[in-house]
């Protein structure tokens, strides 16, 4: 966490580590105890610490490189917490992952994830379920941003006045 | 089969990675109680023929339940939701006995979860909340 001089507008947690699923749980739990006390809202640090869960999870199964990175900043300014992910990915698995964000933007929430249950139901593999599960169940916004072959994904929660404060 | 005591029967748990199932057959129903957390990568490897076995064992006693008990499962994650997603998807198709999911309305993830699951089969699933 940041400690810069004057009035702090973010303070943010930040981790990076080799991708190892066995990393994930104590990152959640660190995640929630941290936003528990941070934010005295039990929900919404559950609500965070699942997207920050979900978000390595697909960083581990999907990222061409060895490295995982974990953002989660408290933005004052604009009340919101922001969980950022960001991993280096090849081609064809950016193209899926703008795929997958286009269609999880393209209908009201709980109907594309009902939708996407029954279809993940019908086929072997991975769920993907895990980015419209934050969106509907958690409540985030969620952005894709792609460069150079790396891409971060953020799930932006709103925090009402009194929790940023 | 772990024993019998009168009205209950105890069948043999399913232990894994920080997830613990106990199943247990009351009268007419089965249930499972589920602990610690379902965050593995792939849980459908060993949960999937889990549910297969337990809802053999129901359709073979001709059991009118199938009780999930989460209130101890303290986090499932997206892979794990699928293998219940799997589960009631083929109970919709052959339906034999009330899936049941008693959940905690503390519990974030449960709370926002298992209403979910519900709509998948609301004809066969039925989301019981418990306040604590």
């Amino acid at each position: 966490m940041t400690a810069e001089e004057g009035e702090l507008l973010s303070d943010y947690v930040e981790m990076r580590f080799g991708p190892r699923w066995t990393y994930i749980s104590c990152v959640r739990k660190f995640v929630a105890s941290f936003f528990m006390i941070g934010l005295a809202d039990k929900e919404r640090a559950e609500q965070i610490s699942m997207a920050a869960s979900e978000l390595l999870e697909n960083a581990v199964k999907y990222a061409s490189e060895a490295e995982g990175y974990l953002k989660i900043s408290i933005e004052k300014q604009n009340n919101e917490v922001d969980v950022c992910v960001k991993n280096k990915a090849e081609r064809q698995q950016i193209n899926t992952l703008r795929r997958e964000f286009a269609l999880i933007h393209a209908g009201q929430p709980e109907l594309v994830y009902l939708k996407k249950m029954e279809e993940a139901a019908m086929t072997e593999g991975q769920s993907r379920l895990g980015l419209i599960r934050i969106l509907f169940e958690a409540g985030a916004k969620l952005r894709l941003d792609v460069q150079d072959g790396e891409v971060s994904i953020h799930a932006i929660f709103p925090l009402d006045q009194e929790t940023a404060s | 089969m772990n024993g019998m005591d009168g009205m209950s029967e105890t069948l043999t748990p399913l232990t894994l990675e920080g997830l613990t199932v106990v199943p247990a057959v009351h009268e007419t129903k089965l249930r499972l109680t589920m602990s610690g957390a379902v965050e593995m990568r792939d849980p459908g490897e060993m949960l999937n023929p889990f549910w297969t076995r337990m809802d053999l064992e129901a359709r073979n006693r001709g059991l009118q339940a199938v009780e999930l008990d989460l209130r101890d499962l303290n986090f499932m994650n997206s892979s794990g939701i699928l293998t219940l997603v799997r589960w009631i998807t083929k109970l919709k198709i052959n339906p034999g006995y009330r899936l049941v999911f008693r959940y905690d309305r503390n519990v974030t993830w449960q709370r926002s979860s298992i209403p979910t699951l519900a709509k998948l089969a609301p004809n066969v699933v039925v989301p019981l909340e418990i306040n604590g």
